[in-house]
């Protein structure tokens, strides 16, 4: 019998386990046992050293599922080191002695007709269009959620019930897990899209936002930017980040983005440094009072799009915060560094608003229309 | 004022225990408004004591700072496990950096190669500053220094050279790592323990062409932040008990099997009584 | 540098142009396009077409100006203007374009990225122009984009560099076509070499890494040296047939898509029967070989492999001992040669 594992990435194992589930109604789908100091450990050991951290991430998850019995696994590989990550994976999970199939969706192989032939192997029962439709219904639920996400992450800081978003998430989540039918799922989401913004919040009027950046896989996992998306709402700020796995499906557009990072990149640097450029540029234009760029540690595009994140910090004077991960991060050192950042923020918001008091006392109507967004 | 500077010796509990009784020595009649903790324990110490206020260390030097010198623009800061720079324009922090990745050039690499040399580690300012030609020390990283201390050691320099060297390394160590990229703009305040040696503060001196301040309590600047902020946040709040210096503080750790998260909790205890806890990762999480 | 500098203002002096003396002005700005100084860094990879530059700017009228061998120095700058985490090759490059600052009217820096539809090279080199222009504002770059998986050839590339330096198209592609002529003789004269090294029955080792470690004298140069002084002679991934590499690749790595790495383990299956160990070159914290290094030394069986990381804290010494017992090794091996 099939045991099909796939690896962590922040929420959405739940959209991708009922997509397994769709594709091949007859198997087991293992979904990997969540991130613990241990599936870190367990990864870190089994990977080269200086490889990023999401390979050892994945690693851990890989070892616990085969653990679990998986005997199917899956991959995929894009831009930068990600594309390779899958060839070397299997034959270090082999060397270790493990038995099983690794299906690796990456570069040439992440063609849908190719993705369809390799699944038709799996389970012969399999057709075109209900592989077609699994898919399209998974691309629609990731869709939904990180709309909501977005959302969630700028208002949960300021939630008078802090579990109350967290509650409706949860539900929201479960609902569309169990939805089959595409309007279905468009009713759902409308339907916690208006639980969402009926739900009671304090914000203040002019909250400090800080835009973060950067890296995906570090972006979309917690665990692996040690919840700081968390941190930053507890501190009572407005956290918005644009990068999902939707933004990947729909919202990328290089040529575009190159023209809008107006001149602070003149190529594209490899995998998401250019998004992290237009929108830190984005950000600053907004008025946002900082910026945070994660990333995980060596990080070539990241690295390669950071002078130009500098430049930005300078010219539109807008402190910025480089996060770099490793499966090592100092939980204390980087406590103490993200605390600092929110009171860095917050000091030069009351600077500001003081010197803008004092210089233009008699443009009170001006302030107001300011702090309207 | 009364004031202490202690080493944990990887005990805050009974660094902090031992550091109240000596400053109750120093003020009996003192009464205590309201109580601010820093520094890497600053949890443990804040739920251990009630504070007013727990903050980070950078915020807490640059409030700290900028109370003795108002126009200071860079904050050099070295002290015993960590060193970092804070840079401020117009009385706010405009930018910082911390050492992430070793303790070169820290407090510590300062003592282990203090006690290697065998002198004690207050003296050794003064005997940098009667070095006439200081020995070329790797300035890298806490390893490469001391064997290539090891190495100028044997090939005959004299104390006093080799320490003036390692107070040179400490100063180019730091400017490459933490002030990499930064612009030292003066008025430059050096402080944390380490500035209390002389030989670094010349170091830095010579490094960056220009006058460095170091305050008389250039190594209590963090508890001065501290205090300053606990003192603008401090309620009504019940007189400080001395008492609870007798009692037995615990620290446990567990992993939370409540759900599948598996949280790494770390419960803080003083005698049977639950304080504080940390590690909690489940409720409210976003995202 | 000087003295030119001179030359153009006397020419473009301003009264001339206020009185409307174009002439004057033209020339000037002739004198400024027929004398002016490309810098090119030697790092990266200069060492792979570190000749076809040359000759195509010499062809072109331009003087040429390589900056100096890396030393401790050069390392030196690079890591104060770089961050941390960047890999030791970057770093090196870094240090020869803030040394070339200054000394040139222009300094090459390309960018590749795609070289076929299924192969690339590292993203390190995909943000090298933005990175240098980012970090060195006023750097006066020149920078040429080979993008292939966008249906632009080299040729193009070149004629578009020759372009912006106001040269014909035809004189650009005869220049171009000059410098792959000048840089295929030097390749194929370094094979020549090698392959009769190869068949030398003295001890060899194969130093497998991307040319800009091997034959950066801070880096390989010291590494060379220390394996020259065993006794052994060392041999180069970068210095066989390409295109036979880059087929037999596929023995040990099926989904590999760096361009260099392809070469470089192709090398390693080529030679690995002639020689008498291997020894991977490899920089902190290199991100392709970290990956690629490591499927090596798992599927690569019957050679001595040893693994050698270079960072800008590697001592002589701690190096040396590794090679001298890497050697040892090898003779014990063989005990006959």
């Amino acid at each position: 019998m099939l045991k099909i594992g796939y690896p962590h990435l922040g929420d959405y194992h739940i959209p991708i386990r009922r997509l397994l589930q769709d594709l091949f109604p007859t198997a087991e789908i293992v979904s990997p046992p969540p991130f613990t100091q241990k599936t870190v450990e367990l990864g870190g050991r089994h990977s080269p050293d200086f490889v990023c951290a999401p390979f050892k991430y994945n690693m851990g998850n890989y070892i616990e599922m085969l653990e679990a019995g998986a005997n199917v696994l899956l991959q995929t590989g894009l831009g930068c080191r990600y594309g390779y990550y899958g060839e070397v994976q299997e034959q270090i999970l082999r060397d270790l002695g493990y038995d099983f199939t690794f299906l690796c969706f990456s570069r040439e192989k992440a063609h849908p007709q190719k993705i369809y032939e390799t699944c038709k192997k799996l389970n012969p029962n399999l057709t075109f269009s209900i592989f077609s439709r699994a898919v399209l219904q998974a691309i629609t639920r990731i869709y939904f959620m990180d709309q909501l996400d977005y959302f969630l992450r700028e208002q949960i800081g300021f939630a008078k019930n802090t579990n109350c978003f967290t509650k409706t998430k949860k539900l929201f989540l479960k609902e569309l897990t169990a939805e089959n039918s595409m309007f279905g799922l468009y009713r759902i989401f409308h339907k916690y899209r208006a639980r969402y913004h009926a739900i009671e919040t304090q914000m203040p009027q002019n909250p400090l936002r800080v835009g973060i950046v950067g890296e995906l896989y570090t972006l979309m996992e917690p665990y692996s930017n040690h919840f700081l998306e968390k941190r930053l709402a507890e501190g009572g700020i407005v956290v918005s980040r644009k990068m999902s796995a939707s933004f990947l499906l729909f919202g990328k557009r290089d040529r575009r983005s190159l023209h809008s990072s107006r001149g602070y990149l003149q190529y594209t640097v490899g995998a998401n440094g250019i998004d992290s450029v237009v929108g830190s540029r984005q950000y600053a234009k907004d008025g946002y009072d900082g910026l945070i760029h994660m990333k995980s540690f060596g990080c070539t595009p990241e690295l390669n799009a950071q002078p130009a994140l500098d430049q930005i910090s300078r010219d539109y004077d807008i402190p910025i915060l480089h996060l770099s991960f490793d499966t090592q991060t100092g939980e204390v050192g980087l406590e103490t560094r993200i605390e600092a950042f929110m009171d860095m923020i917050e000091m030069k918001r009351k600077q500001q608003h003081e010197n803008y008091n004092q210089s233009r006392r008699g443009y009170r109507l001006h302030l107001h229309k300011r702090r309207v967004h | 004022m009364a004031s202490a500077y202690i080493w944990t010796q990887g005990d805050p509990i009974g660094a902090v225990k031992r550091l109240l009784n000596i400053l109750r020595r120093q003020a009996p009649d003192a009464e205590i408004g309201s109580i601010g903790t820093t520094g890497s324990a600053r949890k443990l110490i804040g739920a251990m004591l009630h504070a007013d206020v727990v903050k980070n260390e950078i915020t807490a030097h640059a409030v700290g700072t900028l109370s003795r010198h108002a126009d200071v623009r860079t904050i050099i800061e070295i002290g015993g496990q960590d060193s970092k720079i804070i840079l401020i324009e117009d009385g706010i922090v405009k930018d910082y950096a911390m050492n992430t990745l070793c303790a070169a050039g820290t407090g510590a690499f300062l003592s282990s190669q203090a006690k290697r040399l065998e002198i004690p580690i207050e003296a050794m300012g003064d005997m940098a500053m009667q070095s006439q030609s200081p020995a070329k020390i790797a300035a890298r990283c806490t390893v490469f220094a001391e064997s290539d201390m090891i190495h100028k050691a044997q090939a005959g320099y004299s104390k006093m050279d080799l320490v003036a060297g390692l107070c040179r390394a400490v100063a180019a160590n730091y400017l490459n790592n933490v002030g990499k990229g930064k612009q030292i703009v003066s008025p430059i305040v050096f402080q944390g323990g380490v500035s209390k040696n002389k030989g670094v503060l010349a170091a830095f001196q010579e490094e960056l062409g220009e006058k460095i301040h170091v305050d008389a309590d250039s190594h209590l600047m963090g508890a001065l932040g501290a205090a300053i902020l606990s003192q603008k946040k401090t309620t009504h709040r019940k007189p400080f008990d001395f008492s609870m210096l007798q009692m037995e503080y615990v620290t446990r750790a567990h992993i939370c099997s409540g759900c599948t998260n598996n949280c790494e909790i770390v419960q803080f205890y003083r005698g049977d009584t639950l304080l504080d806890s940390w590690g909690k990762r489940c409720e409210g999480s976003v995202g | 540098m000087k003295d030119r500098m001179e030359t153009i203002r006397s020419f473009s002096c301003l009264e001339n142009f206020e009185r409307g003396d174009i002439n004057c002005t033209k020339l000037a700005i002739l004198h400024l396009v027929m004398h002016m100084k490309i810098g090119l860094p030697k790092a990266l990879l200069y060492y792979r077409y570190g000749v076809l530059w040359e000759t195509f700017f010499h062809e072109l009228g331009f003087d040429v100006e390589v900056s100096a061998d890396t030393s401790k120095e050069t390392l030196e700058i690079g890591t104060k203007t770089t961050l941390d985490e960047n890999c030791l090759p970057l770093k090196i490059f870094m240090g020869h374009v803030k040394s070339l600052i200054g000394q040139c009217d222009r300094i090459l820096v390309p960018r590749f990225s795609r070289t076929s539809k299924t192969e690339e090279y590292c993203v390190r080199f995909w943000g090298l122009p933005d990175v240098v222009q980012n970090t060195f504002p006023n750097a006066p770059i020149i920078s040429y984009n080979l993008d292939i998986g966008l249906h632009r050839s080299e040729a193009a590339a070149f004629i578009k560099i020759g372009h912006t330096l106001g040269k014909s198209k035809s004189a650009a592609f005869q220049a171009y076509r000059a410098g792959c002529r000048a840089q295929q003789r030097l390749e194929q004269q370094n094979m020549r070499v090698q392959s009769t090294q190869l068949h030398k029955s003295d001890k060899k080792i194969l130093i497998a890494a991307q040319p800009y470690l091997i034959h950066d004298a801070y880096v390989g140069g010291q590494l060379q040296k220390m394996i020259a002084q065993q006794g052994v002679t060392p041999v180069f991934s970068d210095r066989c047939n390409r295109r036979l590499c880059r087929a037999l690749s596929k023995e040990i790595s099926n989904d590999l898509y760096w361009s260099l790495n392809k070469e470089m383990i192709g090398a390693i299956e080529l030679c690995k029967n002639q020689v008498d160990g291997i020894i991977l070159l490899t920089a902190f914290p290199c991100g392709s070989d970290a990956l690629v290094n490591e499927l090596v030394l798992r599927r690569v069986q019957n050679v001595p492999i040893i693994q050698i990381l270079m960072d800008e804290h590697t001592a002589p010494a701690g190096l040396e001992t590794r090679i001298e017992s890497f050697v040892d090794i090898l003779a014990k091996r063989r005990p006959y040669a």
